[in-house]
C-alpha cells in the first residue's frame, strides 16, 4: 500500500535539532508548541512488555524479575523459531498396581521450522504441559555473587571515608570535641547522627551500616583470589584427523544467542525463552507532553494518545505529473486534504530567493496565488451519494476539482536543470484552530479557539525530465 | 542474589553496562552473570544491502552520531527494554579509543538518550576485577587488534607499558578472503620440526546453493598469522613478553605469574595452550633470556568466557552503586563543560577536587579502591 500512495515524493521539513525532510505519514504534530515533529525530535520511552508469540501483557516488574523474558514461551536454539509443546502417550506403570501399565503423557518441545527437539538435547520429556522446562544456570553465579559482595564492601568503605573527609574539610570551625576520636567513634558505633541526617536518602548503607555496628571484624568478607593454572588444556589431537561433522558445530550466531554457556556443540544448545518485545510511547521534547501513547493491551493496535501529523496537517499529493521538458512550462496537478472537521484556509507561496530550507529545488515553480478554501471533513459525506454543491466560487485555472474535504489544483513547473529529477519546494499556509487549548470562559457567539497560522516547507520529488 | 536487590524502594535502579567492540557489542545490566545479549556491532541501513560497522573511527562526525545514535536506539528498545532516562550508564572501552569516538558517543547519550550519568570503564581494568587478585598482565585479542596492558597493584594501569599489535580476528579474515599465503605451521606439540598432516577438507554449504571448499591445510595454517613475527619480530607472544620488560623489576614476577587473556579471538580452541607454548620457548630466546629472570607463566581463567569478562568487570563495577554515581561524568557536568574526561588530557580538572588534594591523578586512574584503614 505504501508504494501506491508513494509517500516519499512529498516531503514536509521538520525544523528540529537537524532539518529533516520527511512525509507526512510518519510525523507528529504538538498540538502545544503547534510544531511538527519526527521520531528524530522526540524522547522515546517504554511503555509496557509483551511476549510475541502469546501476546500476553507483563507488568514492568514482573519483566525485570524474568530479565524480560516470557514465562510459557521458548525459542528453537537453531533457528530462534517459536517452540510449541507436544505430547506423546507413553506407557508408565500405575502407582498403585504395578503389574498394569496405562497411558500418560508425556510433553517434549519441537520447532516446526527446523525439526529441532528437546530430545535431542538430551532433556527430559515433562508430565506437564509448561512451567516444567527450566533453563540451566550459570555455574559461576556464585562466585560473581560473592565477588560483588566483596566489592561493595570496599565500595562502602570508601564511600564512608570520603564522608568522613568531607565532613572534615567541610567544618573547620568545629570544637574541639568534635575531633578525630569523635569521627572514629561515630564510625566504629553506626552512623552517627549527623551523617545520618545529610544522608538521608541512602537507606542501603544504612542497613550496612547497622551491621558493622556489631563490630567491624564480624562483617569482613574477603574472597580468595583467584589462582592461576599452569597448564593449559591442549588442542585435542584428533582435529588433526578427524573429520569436521558440520550439523554438530554451532554457527556464531546460535553461540552469542546463549551469552552464559556459548556451547561449540549442538548437543548442548539449549532452548531459551522467549524475549519480550515492547510498546513505545513518544514525548515532546520541549513541552513534555506525549504525542503517542499505544493501548495497554497487547492484541489492540489503538492509541490513548495519537496526534499524528495528518489528523491535523492539509496533505498534499501529487496526483498527475505531465512530460516535464527543460525550460518548459507544465502543468502538475496536486490534491490537497483537509483532516480537521472544520474549514481550512490553505494559501500557497513560492519559496524566496535566498531561503535557506531551499536547497533541493531543481526546478521554478508558480502556485496559485489566491487562497484555497478545504472544507472540513465530515464523515457521514463518505455515505451520501447526493452530494450538495458546496457553494464555493472556485477559478477553474487554479481548481481542477473539488469533493468533500479535497481539492484538486494545478501548479505550474519550469525544470531548470537538463538531467536528473524535478525537484520543487513551496510554503504551505494554512489556519489551524488548537482545540487543546484551555477554554477560557467566552461569552455567547464567541469563537471559543483562535486560530493561528502555520507554515510548513513542502517538497514534491516529481521525477525524471520526458526523454 | 544479594540481599538489597529485593528492596525494590531504595536505591536507584540497576545501571546498563555496554562493551562496543569492533565486531560484537556486549549489552546486559549492572550485578548479573552475563551480558543479556551479544550481538554484532552493525546496523542495516534501507539504502545499502550490507550492514554498516558501527565502530568506525574514520568518518566524519555527523555521520558517526547518526550511526551510533540508531545503533544505541536498537540496544535500549529491541534488547534492553528499558527507558534511557533511568539508568546511569557504565561503558567498557579500551584505552586506546580515540578521543573523537568517545566524545560523540558521550554526545548520543547524554544529548540525545538523556541518560543521568555515564562512566568510561577501561577493559583491562575491569577484567582484572573478575578474579578478586591485585595485579595481573591482561592481554585482550580483539577483532581489529590485539593490545596488552598490565595491571599492578591496587590496580592501577601500568600505562606506560602498554603493548598493541593489528592482529586480531580481522586480520585472520582478510587473509581468509585473499585467498591467502599459506604459512607453514612453525609450532607443534611434540616439538619435532615436521609440520603434521593438514586436517581434512571441509565442504561448507553457503546460502542454500553454493558449497566452499576449505582445504584442510588453510584451516590449521591460517591462525598462524597470529603467531608468526614479522619484520619487527612482534607477534601476540612477543607482545606480553615486550610489556613484561617494559615494567619495573619488581612486579614482573608477579605480573607473569597472572596472565589474563580476554577478546574474542583467544577463543580460537587450542589458542591458550599455543600462547603459553609461545611464550615458553621465546623466554629461552637470546633477546629475553637477559632481560626476564622469571620463567613462570600462568594464566586464569576468569568465571566467564573471553568474550565476556571485559563486560562481566564492567557490570561488577556497575553494581557498586555507593561509588559509581561519584565515579561517573554526570550529565550536569556534562552540559557544563561539553566534554568527558580523558586520561590523556590534562586539561579537564576533576569533578571533586576537593577531595584529592596532594594526589591529583587522571580520572581514569584513579585507584579502584583503597583500602587503608
Amino acid at each position: 500500500m505504501a508504494t501506491l500512495l508513494q509517500p516519499e515524493k512529498v516531503l514536509y521539513l521538520v525544523r528540529g535539532e537537524k532539518k529533516i525532510r520527511v512525509p507526512l505519514s510518519q510525523l507528529y504534530f504538538c498540538r502545544y508548541c503547534s510544531e511538527l515533529r519526527s521520531l528524530e525530535c522526540v524522547s522515546h520511552e517504554v511503555d509496557s512488555h509483551f511476549c510475541p508469540s502469546c501476546l500476553e501483557n507483563m507488568p514492568s516488574a514482573e519483566a525485570k524479575l524474568k530479565k524480560n523474558r516470557c514465562a510459557n514461551c521458548f525459542d528453537c536454539p537453531c533457528c530462534m523459531h517459536t517452540l510449541s509443546t507436544r505430547a506423546t502417550n507413553i506407557p508408565a506403570p500405575l502407582p498403585d498396581d504395578p503389574t498394569k501399565t496405562t497411558m500418560k503423557k508425556a510433553y517434549y518441545l519441537a520447532c516446526g521450522f527446523c525439526r529441532w527437539t528437546s530430545r535431542d538435547v538430551g532433556m527430559a520429556d515433562k508430565s506437564v504441559a509448561s512451567g516444567g522446562w527450566q533453563e540451566p544456570e550459570n555455574p559461576h553465579t556464585q562466585r560473581i555473587n560473592k565477588l560483588i559482595e566483596y566489592y561493595q564492601q570496599l565500595a562502602q568503605r570508601e564511600k564512608l571515608e570520603r564522608d568522613r573527609k568531607k565532613l572534615a574539610r567541610r567544618r573547620p570551625f568545629m570544637p574541639q570535641a568534635f575531633s578525630q576520636h569523635t569521627i572514629h567513634v561515630v564510625e566504629k558505633y553506626g552512623l552517627g547522627t549527623r551523617l545520618q541526617r545529610q544522608r538521608s536518602g541512602a537507606p542501603i548503607s544504612a542497613l550496612y551500616g547497622l551491621s558493622l555496628k556489631e563490630g567491624e571484624d564480624q562483617k569482613e568478607i574477603t574472597i580468595e583470589p583467584a589462582q592461576a593454572l599452569d597448564e593449559v588444556e591442549p588442542l585435542p589431537e584428533d582435529y588433526y584427523t578427524r573429520p569436521v561433522n558440520l550439523p554438530e558445530v554451532t554457527t556464531l550466531r546460535q553461540r552469542l544467542l546463549q551469552p552464559d554457556f556459548q556451547p561449540a556443540g549442538a548437543s548442548q544448545l539449549h532452548p531459551r525463552h522467549k524475549h519480550l518485545l515492547m510498546k513505545r510511547s513518544l514525548r515532546c521534547r520541549k513541552c513534555e507532553h506525549n504525542l503517542s501513547k499505544p493501548e495497554f493491551n497487547p492484541t489492540s493496535i489503538k492509541f490513548k494518545i495519537q496526534l499524528v501529523a495528518v489528523s491535523y496537517i492539509p496533505e498534499v499529493r501529487i496526483m498527475s505529473i505531465p512530460n516535464l521538458r527543460h525550460m518548459k512550462e507544465s502543468q502538475v496537478l496536486l490534491t490537497l486534504t483537509n483532516p480537521v472537521e472544520n474549514i481550512t484556509h490553505v494559501s500557497l507561496y513560492t519559496c524566496e530567493e535566498e531561503d535557506p530550507d531551499d536547497i533541493n529545488s531543481t526546478a521554478k515553480v508558480l502556485v496559485p496565488s489566491k487562497e484555497l478554501v478545504l472544507s472540513g471533513k465530515d464523515a457521514a459525506a463518505e455515505y451520501d451519494e447526493l452530494a450538495e454543491p458546496q457553494g464555493f466560487q472556485d477559478d477553474p485555472d487554479v481548481v481542477a476539482f473539488r469533493k468533500s474535504n479535497k481539492i484538486g489544483f494545478f501548479i505550474k513547473v519550469v525544470p531548470q536543470r537538463e538531467e536528473g529529477d524535478v525537484t520543487v519546494a513551496f510554503k504551505l499556509r494554512h489556519d489551524f484552530r488548537n482545540l487543546a487549548a484551555p477554554i477560557r470562559p467566552t461569552e455567547e457567539g464567541e469563537a471559543t479557539s483562535e486560530a493561528i497560522w502555520l507554515t510548513h516547507h513542502v517538497e514534491l520529488s516529481l521525477g525524471p525530465l520526458a526523454t | 542474589m544479594p540481599l538489597f536487590e529485593g528492596l525494590g524502594s531504595g536505591g536507584e535502579k540497576t545501571a546498563v553496562v555496554v562493551d562496543l567492540g569492533a565486531a560484537y557489542t556486549k549489552c546486559g545490566f549492572a550485578g548479573e552473570t552475563g551480558p543479556r545479549f551479544i550481538i554484532p556491532s552493525e546496523i542495516k541501513r534501507a539504502g545499502s544491502p550490507e550492514a554498516v560497522r558501527v565502530v568506525q573511527y574514520n568518518i566524519n562526525t555527523e555521520e558517526l552520531y547518526s550511526i551510533l545514535k540508531e545503533f544505541v536506539h536498537l540496544l535500549y528498545f529491541r534488547h534492553l527494554l528499558v527507558n534511557p532516562r533511568d539508568r546511569r550508564v557504565v561503558i567498557v572501552e579500551s584505552v586506546l579509543c580515540p578521543s573523537h569516538f568517545r566524545e560523540t558517543l558521550s554526545r548520543v547519550f547524554f544529548k540525545h538518550f538523556e541518560v543521568p550519568s555515564v562512566l568510561f570503564a577501561p577493559s583491562h581494568l575491569m577484567s582484572v576485577m573478575t578474579l578478586g587478585i591485585q595485579s595481573a598482565l591482561v592481554m585482550d585479542c580483539g577483532y581489529t587488534e590485539t593490545l596488552v596492558l598490565p595491571e599492578s597493584l591496587e590496580r592501577v594501569p601500568i600505562l606506560s607499558a602498554w603493548e598493541a599489535l593489528p592482529m586480531g580476528g580481522k586480520a585472520i579474515h582478510r587473509d581468509l578472503q585473499r585467498g591467502m599465503k599459506i604459512q607453514e605451521a612453525r609450532f607443534n606439540l611434540d616439538g619435532s620440526a615436521e609440520r603434521p598432516a593438514p586436517p581434512p577438507d571441509v565442504e561448507y554449504p553457503l546460502d542454500g546453493q553454493k558449497i566452499l571448499h576449505v582445504k584442510g591445510a588453510i584451516r590449521d595454517s591460517v591462525a598462524e598469522m597470529l603467531f608468526e613475527q614479522d619484520n619487527e619480530e612482534k607477534s601476540i607472544a612477543t607482545l606480553l613478553l615486550d610489556t613484561l620488560v617494559k615494567c619495573p623489576i619488581d612486579t614482573r614476577k608477579v605480573l607473569s605469574e597472572n596472565l589474563v587473556i580476554i577478546g574474542g579471538t583467544s577463543m580460537l580452541p587450542g589458542f591458550l595452550h599455543r600462547l603459553l607454548s609461545e611464550i615458553r620457548s621465546l623466554v629461552e630466546k637470546p633477546k629475553y633470556r637477559d632481560a626476564l629472570a622469571t620463567k613462570s607463566f600462568r594464566i586464569h581463567s576468569p568465571p566467564a568466557k573471553p568474550n565476556c569478562t571485559a563486560w562481566l568487570g564492567g557490570a561488577i563495577f556497575g553494581a557498586l552503586q555507593d561509588i559509581l554515581g561519584s565515579r561517573s561524568v554526570s550529565r550536569d557536568y556534562y552540559s557544563e563543560t561539553g566534554r568527558i574526561p580523558d586520561w590523556c588530557c590534562l586539561s579537564t580538572p576533576l569533578p571533586d577536587s576537593v577531595y584529592e588534594a596532594g594526589k591529583m591523578p587522571p580520572p581514569l586512574m584513579k585507584r579502584a579502591f583503597s583500602t587503608e584503614k
